[in-house]
């Protein structure tokens, strides 16, 4: 039972529909972030246009005030986005599962403490925990909000962790594999773990979308990394004040996020179904 | 769908205006509501309000002895005649007869005393202190006399004297209200919304040319854009982008202005550290600043390219933009002879607020072509205070500097920018002490040259001052010197 069972082709035909679109936006969005790396049109800091130019062959989407061309800084948003998204996934995957393995093996008060803390903490938006963690730190950075996003998501895993972890830990092989002596992070990792994971990974999915969207919040707020980082929210942060004059500095941006937004909740619902088909066929 | 429903409605009225009619025929008891970004944090010019209560307050409320006109010069207000000892030390101001608060007090010599000494006080916030505080007496030997004496002699003591509200001595808390001798009193202040102003009937002067003066503030540019559109206001006091524009420039109904600002874009060295305490090392960041190239992409058509912190409205203003052009090669080679040849690296805190972000990542982009290397930091303006301006705890900063005549602040080693020219702060001193203004004139505009050759900073730009009203409104002030905005002469037709 491990998470290579999730896909398995026997089932789902009918569900494949969002999992293959999701699957679709998430790998252009993959691609372009790998591109990146090895290729760009131009140099994204470089001037390499007029003030606010349109859409032409040159600058497919136009050009900012300081006639940078905005599809490249686009195109290295799309990393961005994906490093902050599965960064600060896994930063609360960390934080998150090792908090809630712990409740769940706790004694009834430290589960009991832990937990109401995680609901104190869950009841926090997001992007505020993010923004306090952000000011706490001493120089905004690309790690600064993956480091934040990662502590504010860790909350919400870590409560998910408990819930499930304790369901399994009253199975019967559990009560079996404790008396024939198995110490306890064996049973993590043999029993406790591979069972959730199905479950966790659905959530990762989630998860992701939403540091996608609160990175892109946080850059919009000046919190995020900082220029010349090209993050989808500062890119329309700063095309806010032409959007009369230069709409697409503003759209352009939006449908990038709104795009990968969709993209990893269509993954994400996708895979959930295939979970629930798998598990409901037990 | 309801919003263009609006704005042809706003369009339909446009047409009905015949601009040629407007200056005679005018409302005299119209209410003027002028749309602003700047809302006073109190009432009190000396108590951290913000540029926000010179705008509605000042020469509208409050008066002082001379005015600074919106056209940059400084005549007599509340004096009726002056004069000045041989020795330039003592002043003695004769005041005009019949003013009177709005309280019903008349004004009297004491109440001068007590309203310069407001300004000198231990507690007072103002950005003028320092500059008054060569005075070391105020006397009121009689009603309509007071002498003003001073420890060295101070030229400008005319024009700083115009940032001294006159206040009722009698005034209790004037954080919270009012008591000045201007064309308005105050109506009413909703804090967060507006402030408004009415006519003062016992105005000493000319009545102004309307009946109500209203403050509307708004916390975000497009939102007090589309008050204009939506004939929710008539004047917007200054437009902080030229994007913004564009719902404007080509529609009869409204009118653009440019008028000439004293608002500067610079990059401040700390002139104390390494490297930026070596001149050559500023004179080479100078000249790989295209600033021809980053005026046009914050401001388009608009703004001033400027070579020195001196705007051309000041007296002592000269075209310095040819000391240190734009030259990459040159910058290059200044570098390497101050021993970068491979440039270095350095920090740059930003305020949070536009323009300066973008200014940040324009020269991060220059200067990366003579390999010196910008780490752009993002700070709030609340750090910028304290990290900056008080602790002096920096490398290199963006601000913008919107007084007026403040060469001055070069002449104070003091000062956050640490830059220290025994020469420039001797001809600052000297021309204080100048006996006539050509020759403070003279001693400044050398200031001024030393400075541009030294490049204490690099000055980017002159923002421009915009203002845009409804084609029916006339009679604003143009130039906002001060973030003053003078509403008395304002007409507005039906």
């Amino acid at each position: 039972m491990t998470i290579t069972q999730v896909g398995s082709p026997s089932r789902g035909r009918r569900h494949s529909v969002a999992l293959r679109a999701g699957a679709l936006l998430v790998g252009m969005h993959v691609f372009v972030g790998l591109l990146t790396l090895v290729w760009l049109p131009y140099d994204p800091n470089a001037f390499t246009g007029g003030r606010l130019e349109g859409a032409s062959l040159q600058h497919m989407v136009g050009t900012d005030r300081l006639g940078r061309d905005l599809f490249t800084q686009l195109m290295i948003g799309s990393r961005i986005a994906l490093q902050v998204g599965t960064g600060a996934v896994a930063v609360g995957a960390f934080i998150g599962v090792t908090l809630g393995i712990l409740a769940a093996f706790a004694s009834k008060w430290l589960d009991d403490a832990l937990a109401a803390t995680l609901d104190i903490l869950i009841a926090f938006p997001t992007l505020l925990i993010a923004m306090l963690v952000v000011a706490a730190s001493d120089q905004a950075s690309l790690w600064s909000a993956i480091l934040a996003l990662g502590i504010a998501l860790s909350a919400i895993v870590a409560r998910l962790t408990r819930i499930l972890a304790k369901r399994v830990l009253v199975m019967d092989y559990i009560t079996a594999a404790r008396t024939s002596g198995s110490s306890w992070p064996k049973i993590v990792f043999i029993h406790v773990l591979p069972n959730i994971w199905p479950t966790l990974s659905v959530n990762f999915a989630l998860q992701f979308g939403l540091a996608v969207i609160a990175e892109a919040s946080l850059s919009y707020l000046g919190l995020g990394a900082p220029p010349p980082n090209a993050s989808w929210g500062r890119i329309l942060q700063e095309a806010q004040g032409t959007v009369y004059t230069a709409p697409l500095g503003a759209i352009a941006p939006g449908i990038a996020l709104v795009s990968l937004a969709i993209g990893v909740n269509l993954l994400a619902d996708g895979l959930r179904e295939r979970v629930d088909d798998r598990l409901g066929d037990r | 769908m309801r919003n263009s429903a609006l704005f042809a409605a706003v369009l339909l009225a446009g047409a009905n205006f015949a601009p040629i009619t407007l200056a005679q025929d005018y409302d005299p008891d119209a209410t003027i509501r002028i749309g602003s970004l700047y809302e006073p944090q109190n009432l009190d010019n000396t108590a951290g309000a913000g540029q926000g209560i010179n705008e509605a307050f000042n020469g509208n409320v409050y008066e002082a002895l001379f005015q600074l006109t919106d056209a940059g010069t400084v005549e007599p207000k509340l004096v009726e005649d002056y004069a000045v000892n041989d020795d330039g030390l003592t002043y003695t101001f004769t005041l005009r007869e019949g003013v009177t608060f709005h309280s019903g007090d008349p004004l009297t010599a004491a109440d001068v005393k007590h309203s310069i000494e407001r300004v000198t006080a231990e507690s007072s916030q103002s950005s003028r202190k320092r500059s008054l505080s060569n005075i070391s007496s105020v006397e009121a030997p009689d009603d309509r006399t007071v002498v003003v004496t001073l420890s060295d002699r101070s030229i400008s003591l005319p024009y700083n004297l115009s940032y001294v509200w006159i206040v009722n001595d009698a005034a209790a808390n004037i954080t919270a209200m009012e008591d000045g001798t201007g064309p308005y009193t105050l109506e009413e202040w909703r804090r967060g919304s507006a402030l408004a102003l009415s006519r003062f009937e016992e105005y000493w002067g000319e009545a102004p040319t309307n009946g109500e003066v209203v403050f509307q503030y708004f916390t975000e540019a497009t939102a007090l854009n589309n008050a204009l559109l939506t004939n929710a206001v008539d004047i917007i006091t200054s437009v902080q982008s030229p994007d913004l524009l564009v719902q404007f420039a080509d529609n009869p109904s409204f009118v653009v202005t440019e008028g000439a600002s004293t608002t500067k874009e610079i990059l401040a060295f700390n002139d104390r550290v390494a490297p930026f305490d070596n001149v050559q090392v500023r004179k080479a960041l100078a000249r790989a600043t295209d600033k021809a190239r980053l005026l046009n992409s914050i401001w388009g058509e608009y703004g001033t390219l400027i070579g020195s912190f001196v705007p051309p409205t000041d007296p002592w203003y000269v075209d310095l933009t040819d000391v240190d052009a734009y030259d990459v090669e040159s910058a290059k080679q200044l570098l390497a002879e101050a021993g970068y040849p491979d440039g270095f690296e350095f920090t740059l805190d930003t305020p949070d607020y536009d323009p300066h972000p973008i200014v940040a990542q324009f020269l991060q982009t220059e200067y990366a072509k003579i390999g010196v290397k910008v780490n752009i930091n993002i700070i709030t303006a609340n750090e910028w205070y304290t990290k900056i301006y008080q602790e002096r705890d920096f490398e290199a900063t963006l601000q913008e500097h919107v007084n007026h005549r403040d060469i001055v602040f070069y002449g104070n080693p003091d000062f956050y920018w640490g830059y220290n020219n025994p020469e420039v702060v001797q001809l600052i001193a000297d021309a204080e002490a100048a006996s006539n203004e050509a020759e403070q004139v003279e001693k400044l505009t050398q200031a001024n040259r030393i400075i541009a050759e030294d490049a204490a900073s690099i000055w980017l730009y002159l923002y421009p001052q915009i203002v845009v009203s409804a084609a029916n409104v006339t009679g604003y002030p143009v130039n906002g010197l001060n973030s003053q905005f003078f509403a008395y002469d304002i007409r507005k037709s039906n």
